[in-house]
């Protein structure tokens, strides 16, 4: 391999990397390829990509909550210019370190005025749904100027390394005012790496039609019939994910492998060659019997 | 540079394992020195190949290659053929036969299908190692049905100590879950999703299309080591012991990989996510505190 072709498969590597393990990966790999100078620029893209993808959290700096760092946060920028962030709920924009995973450098925004209504009805449902369901969930509400549509981001993580687990839920919801219609997205993934390495990974897409009483509504009430709804598909999602266990550990699992032989009793190895000669020897007083 | 084996190991503990080929074929290309510390130390799941001589299948894995072939336990032969393939010693190879016989039985009693293959081969220090192979797939009957698959790998070492031998026995199981599902109730002109069941019946209003699909995979290995004694009584006690041993550590490890699969990774899905609103909970602690309180008084 090249030095190009193994810069790329170091950031292969990365965006692989599971929950709250970004740094222990990233170590590995700088010891692997050994070259300092060339992967930090040469990764860079990918740590982004990563950080982006899954809605890696920050807290701004003179703020008192988390913020997700997503597409749908990231500002445009002038060319040439780094990237800035944007945390709707402090109406705050932000530079971010994609190694260090830190803000910095806050500057007030001007928020759209046409879409701020709404924006903000969808925030606070969406954080008192967050209070309801998740124990350490982080949500952005975002919305893009000019569309009618909003982006509500959730994410919620756990990292426990001294008991070998971590755990990941990422839901995002596009919410299309004009086309009465919500996009969802609910994404799971748990890393359990005690003496192995085992990992849950789920993908969930759906969409949902928006009656339009919903949409004609104030925005405080329409915002909290589109939570009403988003909980109603989360708890459908997650009771159907109990089923899928369910299924795999009763059908799968036990098909795969018995627990005991039919017989129920462990088996007996000195009568296995037993058998195995038994066999041997009827096979062949056949072929005696025969000729 | 042991370092960089364990920082390797440390990264194929990490990525996921449903892309362990993929990831350690990359590190080889990485690093090409390392390729047979890797190789001989990342469990990949079985291939399996079918024996050219007898027809019968058998799995193939570090062990049984020897260059770019692998040899079947079945007819003793490489695959592509080699001149100067290794193989047991004759004495071994006697015993690779009847181990494979008696683990074929172990396979149909507890898996009732799927494929094994045992090798032996000898050690400098006058022992010798093997290693037994079980590999069982199951494919769905419909397209929403998981499909999964179980790979055992049980490597061993024995020496003999007089009247008895010891074992060292290291096993690593790699099960694999899958399930798709899909469903689409939606109104005219609406693609189904390829792959999905539809879900006949609406009680849904007009206009009120909606569609899921989504994949939940399971997948990982865990791997567990013992040390054991076990008397010696004839030439086939090797058999005999390791058998038991393997057959232990699989009922263990089964349990094990079990109470992870649908136990841990489940409750830690719950540790994120709530199906019970937590605010109502936390009301509900609230006012049980203040009646705790107002009885105290």
């Amino acid at each position: 391999m090249n030095s190009v072709e193994r810069i790329q498969a170091a950031a292969n590597f990365i965006l692989q990397s599971p929950p709250g393990e970004i740094n222990d990966v990233l170590n590995d790999v700088r010891n692997i390829i050994s070259d300092d100078d060339s992967l930090q620029d040469g990764v860079l893209p990918a740590l982004q990509e990563y950080n982006l993808a899954q809605f890696i959290t920050v807290e701004v700096p003179g703020t008192e909550h988390q913020s997700i760092v997503s597409e749908a946060a990231r500002l445009p920028s002038p060319d040439g210019e780094e990237d800035r962030f944007l945390d709707p709920r402090s109406n705050m924009s932000f530079r971010f370190d994609h190694l260090s995973l830190e803000a910095s450098d806050p500057q007030p925004v001007e928020m759209d005025a046409d879409s701020e209504p709404f924006r903000a009805a969808l925030e606070s449902s969406t954080l008192n749904y967050l209070l309801a369901h998740y124990h350490d969930g982080v949500a952005s509400v975002f919305s893009v100027a000019g569309s009618n549509k909003f982006f509500v981001q959730i994410v919620a993580n756990k990292y426990n390394p001294s008991n070998y687990w971590s755990g990941r839920w990422r839901s995002e919801y596009i919410v299309s005012l004009d086309e009465n219609k919500v996009d969802g997205k609910i994404l799971a993934n748990v890393h359990y790496y005690e003496q192995g390495n085992v990992q849950l990974a789920t993908d969930h897409t759906l969409s949902l039609s928006l009656p339009p009483a919903v949409v004609t509504s104030s925005p405080a009430s329409s915002a909290a019939k589109i939570l009403a709804l988003i909980e109603d598909e989360e708890g459908k999602y997650q009771s159907s994910l109990n089923d899928t266990y369910h299924e795999m550990g009763e059908k799968t699992f036990k098909g795969l492998r018995r627990a005991l032989p039919m017989t129920r009793q462990k088996l007996d190895w000195d009568k296995v060659l037993g058998y195995k000669l038994g066999a041997e020897l009827s096979a062949s007083k056949g072929v005696f019997g025969s000729s | 540079m042991s370092d960089l084996v364990d920082s390797m190991l440390d990264l194929m503990r990490r990525l996921p394992p449903t892309r362990v080929e993929e990831n350690v074929a990359a590190l080889v290309g990485i690093c090409p020195d390392y390729a047979d510390d890797l190789l001989g130390s990342v469990d990949q799941p079985l291939q399996l190949r079918t024996d050219r001589a007898t027809g019968r299948e058998y799995l193939a894995c570090d062990y049984n290659r020897d260059g770019e072939s692998y040899r079947s336990p079945w007819s003793n032969e490489y695959d592509p053929p080699l001149d100067d393939g290794t193989t047991p010693t004759p004495k071994l190879r006697k015993m690779e036969i009847t181990a494979n016989e008696a683990f074929d039985t172990y396979r149909e009693m507890y898996f009732e299908g799927g494929v094994s293959s045992v090798y032996l081969w000898d050690l400098d220090d006058g022992g010798f190692a093997g290693v037994v192979l079980l590999k069982k797939t199951m494919a769905p009957n419909t397209p929403s049905e998981p499909s999964g698959s179980w790979d055992s790998i049980h490597v061993f070492e024995a020496a003999e100590r007089g009247r008895q031998a010891h074992y060292k026995l290291t096993s690593t199981i790699m099960l694999q879950l899958v399930t798709h599902k899909g469903e689409n109730e939606a109104g005219e002109g609406k693609q189904q999703h390829a792959g999905s069941t539809r879900m006949e019946g609406s009680g849904k209003g007009k206009g009120e299309g909606w569609k899921k699909e989504g994949e939940v995979s399971l997948s990982g290995s865990m791997t567990r080591q013992t040390e054991q004694d076990w008397p010696l009584h004839d030439s086939s006690s090797h058999i005999t012991n390791t058998g038991k041993m393997i057959e232990e550590m699989e009922i263990k490890m089964r349990n094990l990989l079990q109470e992870v699969y649908f136990g841990k990774t489940r409750d830690i899905v719950y540790d994120l996510r709530s199906m019970d609103d937590l605010a109502k909970a936390r009301k509900q602690r609230e006012l049980q505190k203040e009646l705790v309180g107002f009885i105290k008084r």
